[in-house]
């Protein structure tokens, strides 16, 4: 999952994938910016078929974070 | 014109006012409804209460239907979401945020629900969670701005949603909002030109430094900190710009803007104070009733269209 996510990340954010890890932080490591972020969850809800409502949305700050989130929603 | 956001708002005028914060109060929402467009009360950092004060002396000027404006990012945000329900209002535009929270409570009320966006996936992402419409807002507007301008964000937005577009920033007149058809809005949001008008309760100095801003006039303030604000360049901004490039603190810059857009909309500080104003502040030269406004730029759009 972490490569998919990368992938992901990376054409969302414009990031080099390689600098992405599970300890990645959205705000302070990748510069994301709310906007960034919005462009993110909406892709990751594309993919993987699953809605992130708001509130969940602030306790997801790494890609960490985001990975054990979307198991616990029943991704693979 | 008829338009899905007409049918949708049971408004006679593709045209909405912006929820401007300190001008937005009851008279001027009263005002635009009644001329035919859709008048907005701002709910800015108000409490739920006063917010309730401000609709129901709004019901006493017209029957027809106005909308409130939430900011988000308000303390009272959660209370007035719920005030706007108790007081059956039908429309509410969103700014500063992401809706989602509130979206059932207003679903379930019946509330058509308007999200201000600045970005194509927020749009995308508000469609989904049940948006009936979106304002997609250029950075030519007053006040908090994106990064993207009217011209390049509302076609793009058009394209990605199914649901209709209202075009925000940078219009205020018959031109404006043709060219915001054009681009495939069914609407569109005007903020700055309502400042002026007869009915707007706001001091007779902000009016006119609206009515004497040129083009160049518009300045941007609160890059540097990631929080953008649009206003007419004064002594304030001039200052801040300064400051901003010193590299000053987010929390020193912020002070010396503490109450300043009431500075400068009630008590006519144009000097010190935030003078909020779109760019198109410089295409504005006189004070007229909404009514007058409206219907003159609605002739100028209709011809240039050619449509009804």
């Amino acid at each position: 999952m972490l490569e998919k996510m990368k992938e992901i990340i990376s054409e969302q954010l414009s990031v080099d994938a390689d600098s992405i890890t599970e300890n990645s932080n959205f705000k302070d490591d990748l510069a994301a910016d709310s906007l960034d972020l919005f462009e993110l969850v909406m892709a990751l809800e594309d993919e993987y078929s699953v809605e992130i409502p708001a509130e969940d949305l602030q306790n997801l700050l790494t890609v960490g974070e985001v990975m054990n989130y979307l198991k616990e929603k029943g991704v693979e | 014109m008829k338009t899905r956001i007409t049918e949708l708002l049971g408004i006679e005028y593709p045209i909405i006012q912006g929820g401007m914060a300190w001008v937005a109060e009851h008279h001027l929402a009263a005002a635009v409804s009644e001329a035919g467009g859709l008048g907005l009360i701002g709910g800015a950092n108000a409490p739920g209460e006063a917010v309730r004060d401000e609709i129901r002396k709004a019901r006493k000027l017209t029957d027809k239907p106005f909308g409130v404006n939430v900011m988000l990012m308000s303390p009272y945000a959660d209370d007035v979401a719920k005030v706007i329900v108790e007081e059956g209002i039908k429309v509410v535009t969103t700014g500063a945020g992401n809706p989602e929270k509130y979206m059932d409570i207003w679903k379930a009320a019946g509330v058509k629900v308007i999200p201000v966006v600045a970005s194509v996936a927020l749009a995308r992402r508000m469609e989904r969670y049940g948006a009936d419409a979106v304002v997609a807002e250029g950075c030519e507007s007053g006040g908090h701005i994106g990064e993207q301008t009217t011209m390049t964000l509302v076609p793009q937005v058009a394209d990605a949603v199914e649901i209709p577009v209202i075009a925000a920033g940078g219009i205020g007149d018959g031109r404006g909002i043709a060219a915001a058809f054009m681009l495939g809005a069914e609407a569109v949001q005007i903020g700055t030109r309502f400042v002026v008008s007869e009915e707007a309760v706001v001091h007779e100095n902000y009016k006119q430094r609206i009515i004497k801003a040129k083009d160049i006039d518009s300045a941007v303030t609160g890059r540097s900190h990631g929080h953008p604000i649009r206003c007419l360049r004064n002594e304030m901004t001039r200052e801040y710009v300064k400051m901003e490039a010193e590299g000053k603190s987010f929390e020193e810059l912020e002070y010396m803007t503490l109450g300043a857009l009431r500075r400068a909309v009630q008590e006519g500080d144009v000097a010190r104070g935030t003078v909020m104003a779109g760019q198109i502040a410089g295409l504005i030269t006189k004070e007229q009733t909404c009514k007058e406004m409206i219907e003159e730029m609605m002739a100028q759009a209709k011809t240039l269209m050619k449509r009804d």
